[in-house]
């Protein structure tokens, strides 16, 4: 069927382009070719990590998105909301239909808020405060919450919007009303209004996506027609394939010498920031690392200088910049950038005297993300770096699975994990609450399994007041004490760079005023422009 | 009963035994091991009543052998359960991933027989001579490097100095992917007419399989020369050359006919060997078959996933034996006439 | 033993194989005193001087954390040794044992003993070890004890092989009719028969323990950081192809030159011992 699709869209292609213009160059196609590691999941209420938000992005649309070089979140299917107390009431558009032609409306988004909190995977934990959707009309929906949720709009960037006809007609084999709520269907077919529909899904190899004629923003005509998205290459691979001209982005997950060979080779370097960072995380549960001199004293010990320069890609260009505290640079809350942190063996030596163990019997194990290699390396500098304070550590590699296992108890919790994390919508409550809030302890994001009541106080301040500057007071003194309880140590300020070929402009993610500020959004693909071969 | 429809029973129906060993084998050790994965497959955000329920579904606070028997009964209806990686029926996957690996396999093994057997008999022929040292020194170093170290310098010499082969996987970007029909990609491209693809494919596919290959292609040399050294003292052969036979006739003719069959029984145990060493290759070559899933299940610990992955390539293995074994009782008329004296 | 000697001595393939074995024993002995920069083995890390081609001291170049390769492979070297080692002092009993009981006793013995060894040669070697070792967590005694999961069936059948014809001979049957015990045949009459072929293949055999090792770790499934491994040094190199090339090829062609050396020191004893089969 897909061969048959594709042959009869060659065929009209080409009947159209003779019609046209029977003397000039055949209109050539565009193709974008990107990829990311493995799996690609498309089924929008399973989606958490970068490859599957890419897919969300552009096959879903969400009620608003993020102001583009500017904080903030601007209408998208929303034309406009409000708030009265714990209920949000939006306004949406009335012009949006599905890829199936069936036009979006109120029940839709009602359905979506109840698939993503019946499956409970991905990112559901972020409306587990909404006691419920209503749709008061066609065209307007009203989220009641359980609880004050003050940064509650940004998190409708993480909403996807599926096509409640097209699921329903498509459920498969489950127990109940709503038998499998569609997830076979959803996890290899697009239901979305986005800009992009898919037409083939392999979750381990690849996915391809090409333009919809008719999505409500309109695609501008430099737009990729056709988007391969591959998943799992090898950085040789990529790096071959870019120089070659077979490829135009890479993932972030190149190693800085390869995004570096890249660019020596002509290819662009594109970035986006912002976000999060890297946290080296310790298990304040086990000993030594139980007494917070022995924390301090091992994030004074970290090399922060030698980490940036690890990642630096070019003289300009680099994978992170110097942390200043527990919350990302321009995010609220954050210490300016002056405040950069960096090492002091003498006062993490006295931290070390300040701590109740005698750290030369103690063994840290040191834990690495194995699908990350660059981990191995900042496993070696911490342990180089400890040594010098006496403490003799191990080295661990962990596949991610085994991790998210092992982290849901404290006692298997390595001492030391390493994670990027990042604000899923923009919103400092999103990076901290999950990483450090006493209820969130032991998922993989908080294998410091920290329980701290003044954290804990601070969080539902920043979560519960609507008032920015209160909120940005409250995340202050949290940012204050979390450097001085150091469940973590704040390697740096993350950012991601992509290597691409000369045929494809992201403004997206080379111009700041273009910038979205939410990862993964850069990918939108309508706003990338091909350029001619 | 023909003899070698009753060799082929026999073989059969011991090969069963054997694939019944081996999957309560690795059911046992992929059970034993600490870890649950059912926490591993829900992933990081999962309640403890979702891992509880996942658990009671697959059975994992049952006895073994219960467990084992919830497989055999799935087994028998061609079951091979779902894997937690992929959300998928493993024999689905298996489906998918699995052609490319064999056809990699059945390329590197035509090199191996295509190249192997006559270097082995030129060595044999030009025994003491320089040919017959450089042919040995090459088959040697062929064994002697794992076949990632192989695909490593190839790739190196031959994709990115001199870029001759494409370094990554199966079919050029910019072709369209011919129809799935048996899943071997240079058949299928065949049978859709699609000469580019066809010609793309084998482009990519030399390199790996030749990388492949090379451990295999020393070992059918180098057992080759030696059983037809071992021959060349027999009596007819000197009384062939004797008779003033062309030395390449006597070769081909007298010298290698006998010792084909202990060289096929190797070359069937190679060619097996091939099948675990694939992973190896396929992990520089970024060939989309079954390694990449079938390190991933392993390292995830879905159960299912590599309890089938295991016994689909053990099976593969053994019916490769079964059609060596038979090509040997075939060639072999002594087997034949043996078998047909014992009923 | 001085035949010995003559015969491995004139031939230059076999002398070739000897200066290699020898090299890479005597490097893992004495990699304390060889290697530039011997605390390289571990967890040392110097961001002056990473990534860097080859160019004195470091003649085999810098990895990702600069430290010297050479000195790596050295280190290396004296792991996948002393795995080889551990691996057949454990392997080879196990499957001698097996085979001898399975060849000499027969009847049900010998079914079940040898079907339990076609159990373990049916799964493809490296399929089955990374099994044990991918479950297990990935430490140097669990990799010796996953390649040592594979390596005895092939013993077994060895020693299967010759026992069965042994027991046939007159000595066998003298020794068992002056009433020696069942344990006396196996492990004094025919064992010493087996030792000669049992040798040879050990030869060869460190070789492939090497290379299957190596493989392991290539996959992942190896020893860990900062622990030098040349399986693992390839597999992360690998990712920084074309342009780091010095991070592969070294420890490449140190997994090809040792395995190499003692495949051909391993021919040379087949043909002195007369084993060639």
């Amino acid at each position: 069927m897909n061969v048959l699709a594709k042959t009869a869209a060659a065929a009209l292609l080409s009947a159209s382009t003779l019609a046209l213009m029977p003397t000039g160059p055949a209109f050539a196609e565009t193709v974008l070719r990107l990829d990311e590691v493995a799996v690609g999941e498309l089924d929008p209420a399973k989606a958490s990590d970068y490859a599957d938000s890419i897919l969300m992005f552009n096959v879903y649309d969400t009620l608003v998105v993020p102001a583009q070089g500017a904080p903030g979140l601007v209408p998208h299917l929303a034309e406009s909301w409000s708030a009265d107390g714990n209920s949000h009431t939006f306004k949406l558009r009335k012009d949006v239909k599905f890829q199936s032609g069936n036009p979006l409306t109120a029940e839709d988004v009602v359905f979506s808020l109840d698939r993503m909190k019946a499956l409970g995977a991905g990112l559901s934990y972020l409306f587990a405060n909404v006691d419920r959707a209503e749709a008061a009309d066609e065209n307007t929906v009203t989220f009641v919450l359980k609880e004050p949720y003050a940064p509650f709009v940004a998190s409708m960037l993480r909403l996807p919007i599926v096509d409640k006809k097209l699921v329903m007609e498509n459920l498969g084999d489950g127990d109940g009303d709503m038998k499998d709520w569609g997830q076979a269907f959803l996890s290899a077919n697009g239901a979305g209004s986005g800009a992009y529909k898919v037409t083939a899904h392999n979750p381990q190899q690849e996915t391809v996506m090409a333009k919809s004629a008719d999505y409500f923003l309109g695609v501008p005509d430099a737009a990729p027609d056709t988007v391969r998205l591959r998943y799992g290459l090898e950085p040789a691979t990529v790096r071959t394939l870019i120089a070659q001209g077979e490829h135009d982005i890479s993932s972030q997950w190149l190693p800085p010498e390869v995004l570096k060979a890249l660019s020596q080779d002509g290819a662009q370097l594109l970035t986006e920031s912002g976000t999060g960072g890297f946290y080296v995380k310790m298990n304040t549960t086990k000993a030594p690392l139980d007494d917070p001199e022995c924390r301090l004293a091992l994030a004074k010990a970290f090399d922060y200088s030698a980490a940036i320069k690890m990642i630096a890609v070019t003289d300009e260009i680099s994978q992170g910049s110097p942390a200043t505290g527990a919350i990302p640079v321009g995010m609220l809350g954050a210490n300016p950038p002056s405040n950069e942190l960096s090492r002091n063996l003498d006062e993490a030596k006295k931290h070390m005297d300040a701590c109740r163990y005698n750290v030369g019997d103690q063994n840290i194990e040191i834990s690495w993300i194995a699908e990350v290699p660059l981990e191995e390396r900042f496993a070696l500098l911490m342990q180089a770096n400890f040594a010098e304070l006496g403490i003799q550590s191990e080295i661990k590699k962990m596949p991610w699975a085994l991790f998210a296992e092992q982290v849901s108890k404290a006692e298997n919790t390595p001492h030391i994990s390493q994670l990027f994390v990042n604000a899923v919508t923009g919103d400092p409550d999103t990076l901290l609450y999950g990483m450090y809030d006493s209820k969130a302890a032991g998922t993989w994001q908080s294998p410091e399994h920290l329980n701290d009541a003044d954290v804990d106080k601070l969080l539902e301040e920043g979560r519960v007041n609507s008032d920015e500057a209160a909120r940005s007071k409250a995340y202050h003194e949290l940012n204050n004490r979390l450097m001085a309880i150091a469940p973590s140590i704040y390697g740096y300020d993350r950012q991601s760079v992509f290597a691409a070929s000369n045929r494809v402009k992201v403004p997206a993610l080379s111009d700041p005023s273009k910038a979205f500020g939410l990862d993964g959004m850069g990918f939108t693909f309508r706003l990338m422009e091909m350029q001619d071969n | 009963m023909s003899p070698v429809v009753r060799l082929l029973v026999k073989r059969l129906s011991i090969s069963v035994i054997v694939l019944i060993g081996v999957s309560m084998l690795i059911f046992t050790i992929a059970r034993v091991i600490p870890g649950d994965p059912a926490r591993i497959a829900l992933g990081p955000n999962a309640t403890t009543e979702q891992v509880e329920k996942l658990r009671d579904k697959l059975h994992l606070d049952e006895p073994i052998y219960i467990q084992y028997g919830y497989f055999v009964r799935d087994f028998a209806k061609g079951d091979l359960g779902v894997s937690l990686y992929t959300n998928r029926p493993v024999t689905t996957d298996i489906a998918q991933f699995l052609p490319a690996t064999l056809e990699l396999v059945i390329v590197a093994g035509m090199f191996m027989i295509g190249l192997g057997i006559p270097l082995g008999i030129m060595s044999a022929r030009f025994r003491g001579k320089a040919a017959d040292n450089i042919i040995r020194v090459i088959s040697l170093l062929g064994v002697s490097a794992p076949s990632f170290v192989w695909a490593v310098i190839l790739m190196l010499l031959f994709a990115f100095f001199l870029p001759l082969f494409p370094i990554a996987g199966q079919i050029s970007d910019t072709l369209p992917v011919p129809q799935r029909i048996t899943g071997f990609l240079l058949v299928d491209s065949l049978l859709d007419g699609n000469f580019r693809a066809f010609f793309s494919a084998l482009h990519h596919i030399i390199l790996p399989a030749f990388a492949l290959a090379l451990s295999g292609i020393g070992q059918a040399a180098r057992l080759t020369r030696s059983n037809m050294v071992e021959t060349y003292d027999k009596p007819y052969i000197e009384m062939a050359q004797s008779f003033g036979f062309p030395a390449r006739r006597i070769a081909n003719r007298y010298a290698f006919r006998p010792s084909l069959i202990p060289s096929l029984t190797i070359i069937g145990l190679d060619f097996a060997a091939m099948l675990g060493n694939a992973f190896l290759v396929e992990a520089v070559y970024a060939w989309p078959g079954l390694s990449r899933y079938g390190v991933q299940v392993i390292l995830r610990k879905d159960l299912n996933a590599i309890v089938g992955t295991v016994l689909v390539i053990s099976a593969t293995f053994l019916i490769v034996n079964i059609i060596v074994d038979l090509l040997i009782a075939y060639i072999n008329p002594r087997i034949r006439l043996a078998e047909r004296g014992g009923s | 033993m001085r035949r010995i000697f003559y015969i491995l001595l004139s031939n230059p393939l076999s002398v070739i194989g000897l200066v290699l074995v020898g090299t890479v024993v005597f490097s893992a002995v004495f990699a304390d005193f060889i290697a530039p920069f011997p605390s390289h083995r571990g967890a040392v890390v110097d961001f002056s001087n990473f990534n860097q081609p080859p160019h004195w001291p470091n003649i085999f170049g810098t990895d990702l954390v600069g430290r010297d390769v050479f000195s790596r492979i050295l280190y290396a070297y004296r792991i996948s040794l002393i795995l080889g080692v551990v691996v057949l002092a454990i392997a080879v009993p196990i499957g001698v044992t097996v085979g001898l009981a399975a060849g000499y006793l027969g009847g049900w013995t010998e079914f079940c003993l040898m079907r339990l060894t076609d159990v373990f040669l049916s799964i493809p070697p490296l399929v089955l070890a990374m099994s044990v070792m991918g479950l297990l967590e990935p430490t140097l005694t669990n990799g010796m004890l996953a390649v040592t999961t594979m390596w005895w069936p092939w013993y077994a059948r060895l020693v299967y092989n010759v026992t069965r014809s042994e027991a046939q001979e007159g000595y066998v049957l003298a020794a068992e009719i002056i009433g020696a015990s069942r344990l006396h045949v196996m492990f004094r009459e025919i064992l010493p028969n087996c030792v000669p072929s049992i040798v040879t293949k050990m030869t060869l055999d460190l070789g492939f323990v090497i290379l299957i090792a190596s493989s392991l770790s290539f996959l992942g499934l190896g020893v860990q950081a900062p622990t030098p491994d040349l399986g693992s040094m390839v597999a992360e190199g690998g990712n920084y192809l074309p342009d780091s090339w010095w991070l592969t090829v070294f420890p490449s062609l140190a997994i090809l030159i040792a395995v190499f050396g003692f495949n051909l020191l391993g021919d040379a004893f087949r043909q002195v011992l007369g084993s060639d089969q």
